[in-house]
Order: C-alpha cells, then sequence, then structure tokens
C-alpha cells in the first residue's frame, strides 16, 4: 500500500516535470538588442569585437574589489549597454571619478608651490 | 575607435590640448537670453566625495523623480575610487526612467538646455591633466553681461564663477556633460544617431515603456531612421506583441534593406510565430549579410536554431503579407 502510494506519487512528479519540461522548448529570442545593432555598424573588423561576458566579469570583480557593495553590482551592470560595459572594464580604474574637489586643494597648493619653486610659474610674488 | 560611447569621444577630446576659452558673450549666439538662471533647481549639498550622487539627484530630482543623493549613491559611487564614474552617472539615471543625454563637446547645447529649462550635469577638473581634481556640479544658469556661469556646487547652493574658469575646467574634464530628459522630450539641436543611441541605452538597461517612448518620440521626428523602427520592434516584441513588433522590423528593412541586426530579429520572431519558410528566408539573407561583421556569431545562432526547426509543422500566426526580399 505505502509503495503503491510512492510508486504514485513518483509518476506524478515525473510526468509534471516532463510536461513542464516540454513547455521550456521556445528558446528565448536571440534578438540583437538596439545598442548592439548600432555599435556593430561601427565595428568594421570583426576581431575586433570584445567578449561581452568576460568584460561583463571583469567590472564586476573590479567594483568589488573597490569596495562596491555585491547585492548593488548586478543592478549597476544591468543599466549599462554591452558597448558601455566593454568600455567601463578598460577605464574604470583610470577614467575620470568626480569625488571632492575641496578636500584637495591642499594638493594644489603644493603642486603651485613645486611649480614656484622650480620657477614654472610666479605667483606668489614677493612684495 | 571600436567603442565609441560619446562618453569615450568627450573625453577624447580633453587631451587634445588646452584652448584657450573666450568669454560667455563672445560665444553666445544672437538668439540666445543674456542671462538664464534655473532658480528653482533644487540644491544638495554634498557630503564627503559624494558630488557625483548630489550632482544627479540635483537633475533626477529637477525632472520629476523623487530621490536623495544617499538613493542615488549606492547606485553610481565607488568606494575605492572615492568618486563616480560618468557612465554610471548614465546608468543610473536610465534606471529611473529618464534618458541621460550625453551633450556635445561645445558649450551651445549647454545653453540651449539652460534654455529648455533643464540644468546641466557637468564633470570639471580644479587640477591640471598630469594631476586631475574630479568634480562634479550642476550648471543652471549664467549671466553674459557679468561674464559667469552659475553653478550648485559641493556645499554651495550657487556659485558664480567666471566663465572662461569654469569652461577651463569643463576643458580639462574632458567636456563632459549631460542631462536628463523625459523619454518623450527630444534636445532643439539633437541628431538622430545620438538621441537614438540614446534611447537604445533605456532598451539595453531594460527600460522599456521608457525606451518605447523615446522611440516613438524618435519616429514621430525623423520618420526615416532605420535604427528608430529596429528599437521600436524590439521593444515591442520584448512586451510580447509580435504584430507591432514585425510591422516595425519591415519599416527598417525598408529603409535600410541591408541591416544584419533588423533581419536576423524578424528571422526570430517569425520562426517564435510559426512562419518557418519567410524565417528562414529572412535568416539567410542575415547570414550572408553578417558575414566579416561584429554580428556574425549571433546571427549564426539564430540560423542554427532556426534550421533545426527545419522538419517541423507549423502554422504561421502572423497575418498574411508581403515579407521584404
Amino acid at each position: 500500500m505505502r509503495v503503491e502510494s510512492f510508486r504514485r506519487a513518483c509518476v506524478t512528479l515525473m510526468s509534471v516535470s516532463l510536461v513542464s519540461l516540454g513547455m521550456q522548448v521556445p528558446a528565448a529570442a536571440n534578438v540583437v538588442g538596439t545598442s548592439e545593432a548600432i555599435s556593430a555598424s561601427r565595428i568594421t573588423d570583426a576581431r575586433a569585437v570584445v567578449d561581452a561576458t568576460l568584460a561583463r566579469a571583469d567590472v564586476r570583480a573590479q567594483l568589488a574589489e573597490m569596495g562596491v557593495d555585491q547585492a548593488a553590482i548586478e543592478g549597476r551592470l544591468a543599466a549599462l549597454s554591452e558597448d558601455e560595459i566593454a568600455s567601463l572594464a578598460d577605464q574604470i580604474q583610470g577614467a575620470p571619478a568626480g569625488g571632492d574637489a575641496l578636500a584637495v586643494i591642499g594638493i594644489v597648493f603644493i603642486v603651485l608651490l613645486i611649480l614656484e619653486l622650480t620657477g614654472v610659474i610666479d605667483i606668489f610674488k614677493k612684495a | 575607435m571600436t567603442r565609441s560611447a560619446p562618453v569615450l569621444a568627450a573625453l577624447a577630446v580633453a587631451l587634445t590640448g588646452c584652448a584657450a576659452s573666450p568669454p560667455l558673450a563672445a560665444g553666445l549666439s544672437a538668439a540666445a537670453p543674456r542671462s538664464i538662471e534655473l532658480a528653482s533647481t533644487p540644491f544638495f549639498p554634498q557630503e564627503d566625495y559624494q558630488c557625483g550622487p548630489a550632482a544627479l539627484a540635483t537633475l533626477l530630482v529637477a525632472s520629476g523623480v523623487d530621490v536623495t543623493p544617499e538613493t542615488v549613491a549606492p547606485e553610481v559611487f565607488i568606494p575605492g575610487r572615492k568618486g563616480s564614474l560618468a557612465l554610471e552617472l548614465v546608468g543610473a539615471a536610465r534606471r529611473h526612467g529618464r534618458l541621460p543625454y550625453v551633450l556635445a563637446t561645445t558649450a551651445d547645447e549647454m545653453v540651449d538646455a539652460l534654455e529648455a529649462g533643464r540644468p546641466v550635469l557637468v564633470l570639471q577638473n580644479y587640477g591640471v591633466s598630469k594631476i586631475p581634481i574630479w568634480h562634479y556640479a550642476v550648471l543652471v544658469g549664467y549671466d553674459a553681461d557679468r561674464n559667469v556661469a552659475l553653478l550648485r556646487s559641493g556645499d554651495k547652493k550657487r556659485v558664480e564663477m567666471k566663465w572662461q574658469r569654469f569652461a577651463g575646467t569643463w576643458h580639462r574634464g574632458g567636456r563632459f556633460a549631460m542631462t536628463t530628459l523625459h523619454p518623450g522630450e527630444i534636445p532643439a539641436h539633437a541628431t538622430p544617431a545620438r538621441f537614438i543611441e540614446a534611447a537604445a541605452g533605456l532598451e539595453s538597461a531594460g527600460q522599456r515603456p521608457a525606451a518605447a517612448e523615446a522611440y516613438d518620440a524618435a519616429i514621430a521626428r525623423w520618420p526615416d531612421e532605420p535604427m528608430a523602427w529596429l528599437g521600436r520592434g524590439n521593444v515591442a516584441y520584448a512586451a510580447g506583441d509580435r504584430q507591432a513588433a514585425a510591422d516595425a522590423y519591415v519599416r527598417a528593412i525598408m529603409l535600410a534593406p541591408e541591416d544584419v541586426a533588423t533581419r536576423n530579429n524578424l528571422a526570430e520572431l517569425l520562426l517564435d510565430a510559426g512562419c518557418l519558410d519567410e524565417s528562414r528566408k529572412q535568416i539567410e539573407r542575415a547570414s550572408n549579410l553578417a558575414q566579416g561583421t561584429a554580428l556574425a556569431s549571433s546571427v549564426a545562432d539564430s540560423r542554427a536554431k532556426i534550421e533545426a526547426n527545419a522538419g517541423t509543422v507549423a502554422n504561421c500566426k502572423l497575418e498574411d503579407r508581403a515579407w521584404p526580399d
């Protein structure tokens, strides 16, 4: 009796999963996004195509390394086109990151001082 | 340059050297107002290193989005760089359903934006090229008679900066400037290529209704731009409207018969709708056109999938029509 009901449960489970397997057949459409189409029209050499998956993984890792919260990274990446992610992958370390100009005014002063001392500029005029 | 996002183009300009900036009055067109001030632009005094979130929040709130620098910071701030990247400000604006529009690298478009009532987010460099000091601020106006730019900047609600100094810091910052638009708004001097690319960014970010609105506006203004029709087709297809998507793709192909992406997407849609013969015809065409292009592998994937369905019998669910050759 118990074996019978177990068998029945198995058969039901099996048939449900087979039916749902069948429903998955229409694979996701392989649609070329408009951004991708626009950037492809600019690329004349197919060898220059960047591996989008690699670039994405690269940016993900770099953002995590630079202290961006893991939970926030996916949402940030999702807001960018593949092209933009590829350029981020290249320039995330060096691209301008607007921060706090006021906090580094001291650096400006030091730079000016060095330039003054080396004679490049002459702004700290003696009376 | 293969990955020429507008931002990259803007940054490249920064390397070309320091042009002396003329006074504002010298560059202002005769038709432009002598002075503008968008006084109602909100102001968020920045916390440490948070000028990116503060400037972005200023633009978003000005365009009707309910955010604060604190709520947008997790979308743009990079602790390790103690700052935010311009590209990420662009991405974050999309996440709030606005169309980030990167301006041309001349001051004219800034004046246009201000005239239209839109504050402009700018990247400034207060250092020198070798030792940069990056800062985001929001341009809210100018006064040509007094030769000043008016800014929301840092912890100051209203900064009057001599125009040449402002233009110099902007120039050394790579001339990056952006506005956030409602997706259906097209700036006065927008070019179709730049506006449609901006709309495509919304599509990439999965902002389907906003992208649809932007494509519709683009089509109304430039009905012969094939990429706008491709975009409209893509968002309609993603929303499940196969008939509208088919119409848009067919229109795009009429305008650009050799466009690989549109042929590929139409083939996918036809397969999906059970129109197998037509699907094969379109993917063959796409395949021939795609050889040696960046889309070759994408088209090969579609073709393999379509051929795997060659033996099946299906009824075409789209209304009978003349598909493009």
